[in-house]
């Protein structure tokens, strides 16, 4: 065979993953070249002198067998030395049968590490028994198969590159951490399709409960294309109850009271009771407590319409739940700040009047002007939520903003005064009215109130006997509340009513609620926007619900928080000038919030693309020692082999 | 070859110098000290052999059976009436004894570490001394051919101490050179004392002659010189130490011959060897030769003292 049909021969059959097959060819011959001609170097003989040479030969000198042998033992000696030398070779060149590769799989180990996989019911987390299978996948190879192990949840790692060392590989595996995010199967499967094409026999096991929504299970579908996916299912059962979401907003009438509104839904197949805490602040202070039934698979909504919250941080748990996902029997919400409405009030001073403000507390900021600067305030009646005007018209009458007249009467007046009413006594009210929030107005004594004459969108709020007494205007532009009555001629100022009456108009004119806290879902990323501190480059800090403080630098006046855990995260925004003293931004909340997490029942089947997912073939055997380990030990037993002849002169 | 010549010169002319230094003078003077004190002589060296030349001296020595040519006069009747059996008295010989000490200093003998020349002179000074000191003529006498081929001339016999010294001047010129034949160096040793009286050969060798020792000893026994044989052989040449692919050439007569050096091989060097050494003390024991095999590493005065001791010259 001539060295072109050798060498076909050879690269045809192997392929080689170290030293290139052309490579390791010329290394040997020019090896062997030097090998031999040192050889024949080492032929040349010592001289020895002896002093009687026919004690050292035999009667008729040395036989031809014994020349025969001599020359073989040579020849023999320089042989070993010469496999030796292409078995090392042969190790450096790392071959691999082609055939075998060529059939060999790319095998990607997709293991899924989102929040369900933490559920208790294989005898510990489902994600160590998936780590269990993946191992157990990695070290069964096929012959020529190489494996690549990632994990998912909401992101994707790559744990390894492609392996056929069963070592690394199950070192990748166990790398494999928990997390509290869901799980995005279109995203893995995407990347999936990335890493897989191309190479031959492309095959994707996902090792996962199969906790996947309709939606995902769609995005997935897209990348599915060409890949012989399968599905190794871990989870036993259902049996969680769970925290879907959590919310906590102020009155606006009484910031420092709480709404909490709670969803809980059991994911079991038998009716739960569960006690439901909610506690604020660092030190979880309690502040209510409630037992929940629930029936099987049942979601209740429950709200909590009166919580302290002292602290804008509030907790609501679970307790005792004795399910398999204690990560979603927290949950957490963020109490927005209170919001202040700013109130210029027009008018000469009064005690009634400015103690019922007052009495408003941090929520109104209010402003003071004489009567005699009615116009002068003119241009700021917009920079306000509130305008009253105690006594005093304006003229014109403003044509937008939010105004609460005190007695309107004469030319000015917004409302056309067509007389007065002596005693009125408040016959009709809307008691469902913004305005009558939480206030009574019974038996109020007024001695006289003006006849005012409602137009068009104006409403009468609380009326005697169709004289309105509290009426509103809603207009696009402009709206007004009205007090057909001088206070002072009243016993309003007097009553509880007074100060609820004017925190009640307040809000109804669209004083500013304070910003619904925005809540968080694991596995996204929060993008945070910040204003403009004059720095090249701002940097905020940023704290986890660990604890752990990092400092993240802005990208184009934004930046990006990735939100892996459930808890409160702090952002400190970057001073408003350069050296200023940095305030803290903003306390957000981070929730799970995820109902195909917390359904921990696994899927029987995984259906991508309309196509149920086989389970993965079983181990096919131990991984096989490749050829170079082969070659490495024959090259050592050779070597062991020349150093015992040679110390027997079978070789020289 | 020059080489080769350079490998078996025995020993620089500063190591032969210190071959014969003071300390090795004291050890010779010990030794005679030690001879007379011990009553040690070579005369006994001519014990145990039943031709023996009867002297004519008045100290009886020994009986030996009658044989017929004997003098009657030397029968002893007393011994005829106890036991019935002729027996002749036999007297020392007053006479002085010729020692000759010969040593081979062919190239052979330059071989091992220390090279076996300078033991073989060494004990050859040795025994010359103890010689000299009994006041014995003797005479040493290298086996070695001259550059032009003949054999060297040794030291004439001399009686007396004082010609130590010029033995070892002599001794220090001494190389080892040229081949071995123990016959041609036997045949001239005779013709060279023809006629001269009988005495003690020692004959101080390595025996690697390819013709063999038998004629050499031979020659002596025929011609009546009472002979002691002294074999040395060098560790390495009992023990060779040589591995591997060789080739070996023959000190002497420039032989080359490859080998392989095996285990196997080395087994049977050693048998040759060792059937050399047998050989050469068997065909001594059957002749009644005294024959003392030893290595080159002994110190010199060890080997004097067991060549008396175990000769069973001490009285």
């Amino acid at each position: 065979m001539g060295d072109f049909g050798f060498g076909s021969f050879v690269f045809d059959r192997f392929a080689f993953g170290g030293l290139a097959g052309t490579t390791a060819v010329a290394t040997g011959a020019a090896v062997a070249a030097i090998l031999t001609g040192l050889y024949l170097l080492k032929l040349r003989r010592r001289r020895v002198l002896v002093p009687f040479a026919p004690l050292w030969l035999p009667a008729g000198g040395e036989r031809r067998s014994e020349r025969l042998a001599r020359r073989l033992r040579r020849w023999l000696s320089l042989l070993l030395q010469l496999v030796f030398v292409a078995l090392i070779l042969i190790a450096g060149a790392d071959p691999r049968s082609a055939k075998v590769d060529r059939s060999g799989r790319s095998l990607l180990i997709l293991v899924d590490r989102s929040a369900s996989m933490s559920a208790t019911d294989e005898d510990g987390p489902r994600l160590a028994r998936a780590r269990t299978i993946a191992r157990e996948l990695a070290t069964g190879l096929g012959g020529a198969d190489r494996v690549m192990v990632a994990s998912f949840a909401s992101g994707i790692t790559a744990e390894s590159g492609f392996e056929t060392d069963a070592a690394r590989l199950g070192a990748a595996v166990d790398r494999i951490a928990p997390s509290e995010e869901p799980g995005d199967l279109g995203r893995a499967l995407d990347f999936a399709g990335a890493v897989l094409r191309g190479r031959p026999r492309p095959t994707l096991i996902i090792v996962s409960d199969g906790a996947f929504g309709a939606d995902d299970l769609a995005r997935a579908a897209a990348h599915a294309a060409g890949i012989d996916a399968r599905f190794a299912r871990v989870g036993k059962r259902a049996d969680n109850l769970a925290l879907l979401s959590f919310a906590a907003r102020r009155y606006p009438a009484d910031p420092s009271s709480v709404e909490a509104a709670v969803v809980v839904q059991s994911f079991r197949d038998r009716a739960s009771d569960v006690v439901l805490e909610i506690t604020a602040g660092a030190d979880a202070r309690l502040v209510d407590r409630v037992r929940l039934h629930l029936a099987p698979h049942e979601r209740v909504r429950h709200l909590l319409p009166d919580v302290a919250a002292p602290d804008t941080r509030l907790v609501a748990h679970l307790i005792d739940t004795g399910d398999d996902l204690p990560a979603d029997d927290r949950a957490y919400a963020v109490v927005p700040g209170i919001a202040r409405a700013r109130v210029l009030r027009v008018g000469d001073a009064d005690l009634f009047l400015d103690g019922a403000l007052l009495s408003l507390g941090d929520g109104v900021s209010v402003h003071r002007r004489a009567a005699r600067d009615l116009e002068a305030t003119r241009g700021s009646w917009s920079h306000y939520d509130a305008v009253i005007f105690d006594g005093v018209m304006p003229s014109p009458p403003p044509a937008s903003g939010h105004f609460i007249y005190l007695d309107p009467h004469g030319p000015a007046s917004p409302f056309p005064d067509r007389g007065v009413v002596r005693d009125p006594i408040i016959s009709d009210t809307q008691k469902g009215h913004a305005l009558l929030r939480h206030l009574s107005l019974a038996d109020l004594n007024i001695g006289e109130a003006r006849r005012l004459a409602l137009g068009a969108g104006d409403e009468a709020i609380a009326s005697a006997l169709n004289v309105p007494l509290i009426l509103t205007r809603a207009r696009p532009e402009v709206r007004v509340v009205a007090l057909a009555f001088d206070i002072r001629h009243s016993d309003l100022p007097m009553r509880a009513a007074f100060p609820l009456l004017l925190s009640n108009a307040i809000g109804w004119l669209g004083a500013p609620t304070a910003p619904e806290a925005e809540s968080l879902r694991t596995g996204r990323s929060l993008r945070v926007l910040l204003p403009d501190s004059g720095a090249e480059r701002p940097e905020v800090a940023v704290t986890d619900p660990s604890g752990v403080t990092r400092t993240v630098a802005a990208q184009a006046g934004a930046i990006e928080i990735p939100v892996a855990h459930p808890g409160f995260y702090r952002v400190a925004a970057p001073p408003a000038a350069p050296g200023a003293p940095v305030r803290t931004a903003q306390t957000l909340a981070a929730n799970l919030a995820d109902a195909t997490e917390s359904d921990t029942a696994p899927a029987a089947k995984l259906v991508v693309a309309g196509q149920t997912l086989r389970p993965p073939d079983p181990p096919v055997r131990r991984a096989r020692r490749p050829i170079w380990w082969w070659a490495l030990i024959a090259a050592a037993a050779l070597s062991l082999a020349e150093w015992w002849t040679y110390h027997r002169r079978w070789t020289v | 070859m020059s080489a080769a010549r350079a490998a078996t010169t025995s020993a620089t002319t500063a190591e032969r110098a210190e071959r014969f230094d003071e300390r090795f003078l004291r050890k010779l003077e010990s030794l005679a000290i030690l001879t007379r004190r011990s009553r040690i002589s070579f005369g006994q060296i001519r014990a145990e052999r039943r031709s023996r030349r009867v002297g004519a001296g008045i100290e009886f020595a020994d009986h030996r059976d009658y044989v017929p040519g004997d003098d009657l006069r030397y029968l002893d009747w007393n011994l005829y009436g106890r036991m019935e059996r002729l027996l002749v008295r036999l007297f020392e010989e007053d006479e002085d004894l010729s020692i000759y000490v010969l040593f081979d200093a062919s190239a052979s003998m330059g071989a091992g570490t220390p090279p076996k020349l300078d033991l073989a002179m060494q004990v050859g000074a040795a025994l010359g001394y103890v010689g000299l000191a009994n006041l014995d003529r003797v005479s040493l006498l290298p086996m070695m051919q001259t550059r032009d081929g003949h054999l060297a001339e040794g030291l004439p016999l001399a009686r007396g101490k004082a010609h130590i010294l010029p033995w070892l001047r002599f001794l220090s010129q001494i190389e080892a050179r040229g081949r071995t034949s123990l016959a041609e160096a036997m045949h001239d040793f005779l013709r060279r004392h023809r006629g001269r009286r009988r005495g003690l050969v020692i004959l101080i060798s390595d025996f690697y002659d390819p013709a063999g020792y038998r004629q050499a000893l031979d020659l002596l026994r025929y011609n009546h010189f009472e002979t002691v044989v002294i074999q040395i052989s060098a560790p390495e040449e009992i023990r060779p130490s040589l591995r591997g692919d060789v080739t070996i050439r023959d000190v002497e007569t420039g032989e080359e011959r490859e080998l392989t050096v095996s285990p196997g091989l080395l087994d049977e060097y050693r048998r040759r060897h060792a059937a050399l050494l047998r050989g050469l003390a068997g065909y001594c024991r059957e002749r009644g030769i005294p024959c003392f095999p030893i290595v080159s590493d002994l110190p010199f005065d060890d080997v004097v003292l067991r060549v008396f001791r175990a000769g069973g010259l001490v009285r």
